[in-house]
């Protein structure tokens, strides 16, 4: 009986040598994980704060233009398109695109059972000079091309300061007051419809003239059109002519296969384009 | 208790740097971030107003130009807009002023960009291989000769 206490101290755990600081401890870690996890709580309460006021702050650009009654699509008949490349001079001259690049472009396709051939010019600026090619081509066909405004942005998504974005009417643009031109977008853009503009250094493309939509006016591209080739919308009409074509017509989109959603969308599209 | 001084100095380090960090994010996140969305909101309204709209299409020229217009409308070149051979209406007129001259080419080169028969043209689409098509000499404003360019008819 006597060595019972002993093998019960033996088996019990061990008393407490130190058993303040332990306390302590454990107490420092408590209140450690409540601090940091309060932070926590509170700088994203901040973001989704700062989220949650969306539905209540006043759109932007007053009463002339609201953006909850657009969302804007874009289509483009390829059959249509002459390459005649006025949509690519009134683009340049209606933004100041810097020389050298294009924020809309033409591509053309000679195509043959033997082979195929692609190019582009300047974009189309000038138009396109009959080409000699080594295969005999079958059909040849212009296709414009431009940012698409993609529903899920690729170039939006890797951007790290928030100067890509997406409006609510469906207009991907770039805040060049934010953007550090580190030039992530334009690697990410799968339809390569961005570039660094070498004077400001930030990236830079097509807006679908949203100083010109916002006004009651169509794009500069699609205002000087001979063909009608390109057409711009608002789906949230129902008889606005390009919701109609993408409700009834057999449209296709580019690169479909990389679920960008684009909202571009074009009619006679042939296999070979990308 | 007297022992568990240090946590509260660790907290007092932790809330100051949560203080400065707030304090600096005040400082660099432009106020507008975040209202509609994880941008700067203030830019949408920016980009509304970036620049003033410089195209301004063919009804535009109407008003002073109404005989080269009527005559512009009746032809085949009616889907032109004015804009597309000369320039935006910007360089010519702004707030109601002309301002520039509004330019006028006359080289067979503008006809080219869309009646020189090329690789790409839908087959109906008018063109014409330029070599054969001009019997003189290819340059300068040889298409007028024959065209007129607000009505091209021969």
């Amino acid at each position: 009986m006597d060595h019972a206490p002993c093998t019960q101290a033996s088996t019990a755990p061990p008393p407490p040598r130190d058993a303040p600081a332990d306390a302590a401890r454990r107490e420092f870690l408590g209140t450690a994980f409540k601090v940091s996890g309060g932070a926590v709580v509170m700088l994203a309460g901040l973001e989704a704060g700062a989220i949650s006021e969306t539905h209540h702050a006043p759109p932007p650009g007053g009463d002339a233009y609201n953006w909850e009654e657009h969302r804007w699509a874009y289509v483009i008949d390829t059959s249509k398109c002459i390459g005649c490349g006025s949509c690519v001079r009134a683009c340049k001259q209606e933004n100041d695109v810097p020389d050298g690049f294009v924020r809309t472009w033409v591509e053309r396709y000679i195509v043959g059972p033997g082979g195929s051939y692609v190019d582009s010019p300047k974009g189309g600026l000038e138009g396109f000079p009959p080409v000699p090619t080594s295969f005999t081509p079958t059909k040849a066909f212009f296709v414009p091309k431009m940012c698409n405004h993609c529903k899920e942005t690729p170039c939006v998504q890797v951007c790290p300061v928030g100067a890509s974005y997406r409006t609510k009417d469906g207009v991907v643009m770039v805040d060049g007051s934010s953007c550090i031109g580190c030039g992530y977008c334009v690697q990410a853009c799968p339809y390569g419809s961005r570039f660094l503009n070498p004077a400001t250094h930030t990236a830079e493309k097509c807006t679908w003239c949203y100083h010109r939509i916002t006004k009651g006016l169509k794009p500069a591209c699609v205002e000087v059109c001979p063909t009608s080739t390109r057409a711009f919308g608002n789906m949230l009409r129902e008889d606005d002519p390009v919701r109609q074509t993408i409700d009834h017509e057999r449209v296709s989109i580019l690169q479909g296969h990389l679920l960008t959603q684009p909202q571009c969308f074009y009619l006679h599209l042939d296999m070979e384009v990308r | 208790m007297e022992h568990s001084r240090h946590v509260f100095r660790v907290a007092l380090v932790v809330m100051v740097a949560i203080g400065a960090i707030l304090i600096g994010r005040g400082f660099l996140v432009p106020r507008s971030y975040g209202l509609f969305g994880p941008y700067r909101a203030d830019n949408v309204a920016e980009q509304m107003k970036a620049r003033p709209p410089a195209h301004q299409g063919a009804a535009s020229c109407t008003p002073c130009h109404e005989p080269k217009a009527t005559a512009h409308a009746a032809g085949g070149h009616k889907t032109v807009s004015c804009e597309v051979c000369h320039a935006p209406l910007l360089r010519h007129v702004a707030e109601g002023k002309v301002t520039g001259k509004m330019p006028i080419e006359r080289a067979f080169a503008l006809c080219a960009r869309c009646h020189r028969r090329t690789q790409g043209r839908p087959e109906k689409f008018p063109q014409v291989v330029l070599e054969q098509h001009v019997t003189t000499k290819l340059e300068g404003a040889v298409c007028l000769e024959c065209h007129d360019a607000h009505s091209p008819k021969l």
